[in-house]
């Protein structure tokens, strides 16, 4: 499968945010995604996702040459669209058993049913993989986890429902060193020929565990530089403002679009 | 007399309508006043039952009771209820109103505790009709408190007008209300809630809590949080908090796949949970559910 975003022009309450951004992703690749803080990276993965907060000015984004862009939030799920988020969304009263329940049996077909056993099976063993603890398939869905606990609840989540792309953003803020390389190593043993991945990350730590094929930089909106490894280091020991100064691109007083405070624990 | 099916197999079945009045529990019942012997837990059935007399219950000292009332009504019914708790009496009451058609229910609940004794009111309205619901809580005794835990969905374009009014006319008296309110359709629940603490009163706490989720634009919720207080040495706090449905929690669920409905409807099963759980027996929890998920599901 593809994943393409041609030309993505993106604005949210007349601020635009994503300023022609191009990127292409095949099924098995992965591309890292990096840059200064509100350049518009999350702005990527909301709106491949489908934010309804979010107004698409022009461009496309197609899945396989098909454009999803009039497809929903949950269609674009459904059709292999994963978003582990960077702060994950507390649901009181939901358990997390129920919800991911609920999440694979939308992706049966009509005459299919859900093979209890065997879900439960998966379930628990995801669970031990990523160290999530016991009890936790009847915890409320993120409501007390830890920072660490939400981040790994993603991935949790991510392997349970075997999507085509997924974009993670931000999966590593929060994790200490041994729940950052738990979870490279789950997300790398799903890296497959079928799985494509598109991590956002400010730092190289992330991208220690989970080897990319591409690492492109985006700046005000779009990627300015592809490289390879490299191009991470450089970034590690130098920052930005050599890609900048090399591009020729002057700084634009944008500041990050907040679409709201974290929730909070109710 | 039709039981619910449900309700049918209950040990302790005390049914009435206005012609008849089964009683299969270990109770009196004279001049429509039930007194409680023994047992600890009592189903109460009440079929299209509108006595002229108020239906009176009435709890001895130091007993120990879970009470679950049901009233069943298919055309229009005004009822008075009283509950007197002697002292040092820990009384749990349920009470659910069904109507499978549209009718109007008054009801007027009046609860009055002497020294030491504790109520847990759990009230599941998820009533088809037009609810007049007056429920008032007299703690008369030193130390006597109460609980009052209650769920309403408000579906079609019914009205549920309920006031809950809490008196502390003791010291040390403490009072607690959670009020979960969904409304659906063009329903209007409108709520009126107060505490009321005298001069002389001191060391009473009363504290309300009232959330709401409206789902459809036209749906309704009001909600009057008021606090009485003549005393300074007590505490208490009030609050509501009304909206639509959580956005974030909405294209959460949304991104992995589920449809809007289904979104919808775990966030509000996530959101009656806490009350549902707090039923004790299974039966009338299943029941409780089925009615809230039923209401919910078509709408959601």
């Amino acid at each position: 499968m593809t994943l393409e975003i041609k030309d993505l022009f993106v604005s949210i309450e007349n601020n635009l945010i994503l300023n022609g951004l191009n990127l292409k992703v095949n099924g098995g690749e992965t591309h890292a995604i990096m840059g200064p803080n509100g350049t518009g990276k999350s702005t990527l993965a909301q709106v491949c996702m489908g934010h309804p907060s979010y107004k698409v000015e022009s461009g496309d984004i197609l899945l396989d040459g098909e454009s999803i862009l009039d497809k929903s939030v949950d269609e674009r799920s459904r059709l292999g669209i994963f978003l582990a988020m960077q702060n994950p969304i507390e649901v009181p009263g939901v358990t997390n058993f129920d919800f991911i329940k609920a999440a694979i049996q939308t992706r049966m077909k009509k005459d299919e049913h859900l093979r209890i056993g065997r879900f439960i099976l998966k379930f628990e063993k995801a669970s031990q993989d990523l160290k999530m603890g016991q009890g936790l398939a009847h915890r409320f869905l993120n409501q007390g986890f830890s920072g660490g606990e939400k981040k790994r609840n993603e991935i949790l989540q991510m392997k349970m429902l075997n999507p085509a792309f997924a974009f993670l953003d931000e999966i590593d803020s929060g994790l200490d060193v041994d729940a950052l390389k738990l979870v490279g190593q789950n997300v790398t043993e799903l890296k497959s020929q079928d799985l494509g991945l598109i991590l956002i990350t400010h730092y190289q730590r992330l991208l220690d565990y989970i080897t990319p094929d591409y690492v492109h930089i985006m700046i005000n909106g779009k990627i300015v530089k592809t490289g390879n490894l490299e191009l991470i280091k450089r970034i590690d020991q130098e920052g930005y403002d050599w890609v900048k100064k090399e591009l020729g691109i002057e700084d634009e007083d944008k500041k990050p679009y907040s679409l709201g405070t974290c929730p909070s624990k109710h | 007399m039709k039981i619910l099916e449900f309700l049918k197999d209950k040990e302790n079945l005390i049914a009435f309508d206005n012609s008849t009045t089964i009683n299969r529990a270990d109770v009196s019942i004279k001049n429509n006043s039930l007194t409680f012997k023994k047992g600890n837990e009592f189903f109460v059935f009440l079929d299209n039952y509108d006595a002229y007399n108020e239906l009176k219950f009435n709890f001895h000292s130091q007993q120990k009771i879970k009470l679950f009332i049901i009233v069943y009504q298919n055309k229009n019914i005004k009822m008075d209820y009283s509950f007197n708790l002697d002292d040092s009496v820990e009384l749990e009451v349920f009470t659910n109103f069904v109507s499978r058609r549209k009718t109007n229910n008054i009801s007027n609940f009046i609860y009055n505790l002497k020294e030491n004794s504790s109520l847990k009111l759990l009230n599941a309205i998820t009533f088809n009709g037009n609810l007049d619901l007056n429920c008032t809580v007299n703690l008369d005794g030193e130390k006597s408190e109460v609980t009052i835990d209650l769920l309403n969905i408000g579906g079609f374009s019914n009205k549920h007008k309920v006031r809950q009014n809490v008196n502390h006319q003791s010291k040390y008296t403490e009072s607690y209300i959670n009020n979960w309110l969904i409304s659906l359709d063009n329903s209007v629940l409108d709520y009126s809630v107060s505490g009321f603490i005298e001069k002389g009163k001191e060391f009473s706490k009363c504290f309300q809590s009232n959330k709401g989720i409206m789902l459809s634009d036209s749906s309704q919720i009001a909600v009057e949080p008021k606090l009485y207080i003549d005393e300074y040495n007590v505490e208490a706090g009030h609050g509501a908090a009304i909206g639509q449905i959580d956005e974030l929690q909405l294209y959460y669920l949304l991104s992995r796949g589920l449809s809007e409905t289904e979104a919808k409807s775990l966030i509000i099963s996530g959101y009656t949970l806490p009350f549902i759980d707090k039923i004790s027996d299974e039966d009338i929890r299943r029941h409780v559910t089925s009615q809230s998920s039923r209401l919910i599901r078509r709408k959601a």
